[in-house]
């Protein structure tokens, strides 16, 4: 199951690295607290305390993730993210409601100037997001520019998008080499170059799951469309009211539901493998080196099963869910060392730039690292 | 990661043990902490050297979060690193009285947190039914006349270079609607002058009306004709519009999909992404209920401005059985629509027509 997924080194690593397990150590039952207040708290107070909820995760969460002894730690304050929230939030708003508000030609200028604003806070959000990320009292930094995100988030999506993942592996390169490859750790670079061919190899065994669920979707709604008819359904009936629409509305709606399934499962197999990919061919600081083991059906059951267990739990489930995750990730993920973790420097003072990283937090943009 | 405790300071049983890291740097070394008298923190390595020093109070302590390590910045840049969560709060308690901090104290693990969940639940229910609501009410207060105009002013715009087309009406049967419309109009609080009445070749629309916000009402030529020898119809149509402008229904909706979606997207973090799309999917079926709520109230609203203007109150029931015969539209569901099923809004405005009548009789 898992042994497509870890492509293998290059090279070995060098006999004098040492393997360092990344760790997880927080637990479902402690997080669970943290969780259930945070919630509590939000809606008490009507949002506002999404800001603290968000630090308090985050930092239960980095300061779980343990390497070589030491663990990360995340140093945003609550009222940095709190104003980015409400900035954001006011933008979003203003953007929306100009296309109520606003002659559709003058609507449409803005919703083009606000598609080309996208990397500059997908941007101005990975470097804060780096710049409040410490390990060992040492501050990541980000140096990724507009360009590179243009590239890999408008350009990278749609040329996924536009090719129905045929051409997928590009994207993923684009973004892995800019979100992974601009991180610095205190001054020293990170390199990530994954290969186009090894995405490429990740890209075999999705797909093909992807044409046979096709197949398998297709044919089962064959047999259910003809049993229908043999229980002589009056489609014609049907057809001339306006509630047909909404019933045949509906039946899309429903029908659409294995293909939205499978495309869903495809992309968990595809990203987790991208991901082994990519970290495996990532060199900090020039000497070293991370690895990815992740099973790829192991990771998208547990993706998936952590969505349906929140679900129909009512979300009672979710702290164990992103535990279990976090765990996984967390254990599939190893640092080989050359040398010691000791001589780093951190550069970075303070951090700016929430905005952008609000707006991702809002809009749903998500990383893997 | 426990340290040798070979220094005289650091056997203290308050001596905390960690790592220490200079100013920036990721080197560390195993120290240990402890507070002398008069509040000052003492870092010190395992042969007792002192490497940091700093009253209590002016190093930054990070808050409790769960059992992760404690961060201690002192005023010199460095850092001290301690797993020992509760000895940090002992030697914060006489500083802060309670060294854990209030948040984490409600965080703990207890049988209190089942507590949390039901009031979760409750105030989960009690925001989406009584305090959006509420918001909306606060925002439509608040909503300057000049909005509802813009809004309109655009959409107008809009429809007119998408779907509309110039009415092909007679001026006839223009004047005789614009007239009975006015006299409608006129018994509302925002008066006739409120409200102007707008033709326009409905297309691909066909028989429709709707109302903007600030009090335009459009009816397309096609619904006209299709109503063509029943005119007091048309009229129950143009009050049910009327009864929208009326109720601000439009504004209601959008500041209603709004605050919904706002609110999901600010607690999206801590209900994980999956969970987060389901229920934007699902505040978009629930506002969909709203929508037929509200054409309720427009019914009932035709029916009752009908009846004050002394004209039949069941008119617009007609427009429906119209619908339902010509477009045999019979469909019992309205599941997943915005407007309720036209069987059971030609029984509801006939029943509550019926029950005007019966009390004005009386």
């Amino acid at each position: 199951m898992t042994t497509d997924a870890d492509a293998p080194h290059e090279a070995a690593p060098p006999l004098e690295m040492r393997r360092h397990p990344f760790e997880f150590h927080g637990t479902a039952r402690e997080y669970f607290g943290i969780w259930i207040v945070n919630v509590l708290l939000t809606i008490l107070t009507v949002g506002i305390y999404s800001a603290w909820a968000k630090v308090r995760r985050l930092r239960y969460f980095h300061g779980n993730t343990r390497l070589a002894g030491s663990s990360f730690d995340y140093h945003a304050r609550p009222v940095q993210i709190l104003a980015g929230r409400i900035i954001v939030l006011a933008i979003l708003i203003v953007y929306n409601l100009s296309a109520y508000f606003l002659p559709q030609i003058v609507s449409g200028i803005i919703g083009i100037a606000f598609l080309f604003a996208i990397p500059w806070f997908v941007a101005r959000g990975l470097r804060f997001r780096a710049r409040v990320t410490s390990y060992r009292n040492v501050r990541f930094d980000f140096t990724g520019g507009y360009g590179g995100a243009f590239l890999s988030y408008l350009l990278g999506s749609m040329l996924t998008w536009g090719t129905l993942g045929l051409l997928a592996p590009i994207g993923s390169q684009w973004i892995w080499n800019y979100t992974l490859g601009n991180l610095r750790y205190g001054d020293r670079p990170i390199r990530c170059d994954p290969r186009l061919e090894k995405l490429y190899g990740q890209l075999v065994m999705p797909a093909a799951v992807f044409l046979g669920g096709l197949v398998a979707i297709v044919g089962i709604g064959v047999i259910a469309f003809v049993a229908a008819l043999g229980t002589s359904l009056d489609v014609e009936s049907y057809l001339p009211s306006d509630f047909a629409v909404i019933g045949i509305l509906a039946a899309i709606y429903a029908a659409m539901l294995p293909f939205f399934l499978l495309y869903v499962l495809v992309g968990l197999l595809y990203g987790a493998g991208a991901r082994n990919v990519a970290l495996n061919e990532t060199v900090i600081d020039g000497r070293h080196i991370l690895a990815s083991t992740i099973g790829r059906w192991r990771f998208a059951w547990i993706a998936i099963s952590n969505f349906f267990a929140t679900l129909f739990t009512l979300g009672l489930l979710r702290p164990w869910a992103a535990v279990r995750m976090a765990r996984y990730l967390a254990g599939a993920t190893a640092l080989y060392s050359a040398g010691p973790l000791d001589d780093y420097l951190s550069t970075v003072k303070d951090s700016e730039g929430v905005v952008g990283s609000e707006f991702m937090d809002i809009e749903g943009f998500d990383f893997g690292f | 990661m426990a340290s040798e405790r070979s220094s005289p300071d650091a056997l203290s049983p308050d001596a905390l043990a960690g790592r220490w890291h200079p100013p920036s740097s990721s080197r560390g070394v195993d120290a240990a902490m402890h507070v002398e008298a008069g509040g000052v923190a003492v870092v010190t390595d395992s042969g007792g050297h002192i490497l940091a020093e700093a009253t209590l109070v002016s190093v930054d302590i990070s808050p409790r979060v769960g059992s992760i390590p404690r961060r201690l910045s002192f005023p010199n840049g460095s850092v001290f690193e301690t797993g020992d969560n509760d000895g940090v709060d002992r030697a914060l308690t006489p500083l802060r009285g309670r060294g854990a901090g209030f948040i984490h104290g409600l965080e703990r693990f207890r049988p209190r947190l089942a507590l949390f969940v039901v009031l979760v639940a409750i105030l989960a229910v009690g925001t989406y039914r009584y305090a959006v609501p509420l918001l909306v009410e606060v925002a439509i207060a608040a909503t300057p006349p000049v909005v509802p105009r813009l809004l309109s002013q655009s959409a107008m715009v809009s429809l007119d270079q998408t779907l509309l087309d110039e009415s092909k009406l007679a001026d006839a049967a223009r004047e005789a609607l614009d007239e009975g419309f006015a006299a409608l109009a006129a018994l509302t609080p925002r008066g006739a002058d409120g409200y102007t009445l707008n033709f326009r070749d409905g297309g691909r629309v066909g028989p429709n009306a709707f109302a903007l916000p600030d009090g335009n009402v459009v009816i397309t030529d096609q619904l006209v004709r299709l109503m063509e020898d029943d005119r007091e119809a048309v009229l129950g149509v143009l009050a049910h519009e009327i009864g929208h402008v009326e109720r601000e229904h439009s504004l209601r909706q959008l500041y209603r999909a709004a605050g919904v979606t706002g609110l999901v997207l600010l607690i999206g973090g801590d209900i994980g992404g999956g969970v987060e799309d389901v229920l934007i999917q699902g505040a978009a079926l629930a506002s969909l209920s709203y929508s037929r709520s509200q054409e309720a109230e427009a019914d009932r609203f035709s029916v009752e401005l009908m009846h004050k203007a002394g004209r039949d109150p069941a008119a617009l029931a007609r427009f429906f059985e119209k619908l339902r015969d010509d477009f045999s539209d019979t469909a019992e569901s309205d599941f997943l629509s915005s407007h309720p099923a036209t069987p059971q809004r030609i029984e509801e405005t006939r029943r509550y027509a019926e029950e005007l009548a019966a009390s004005a009789a009386r």
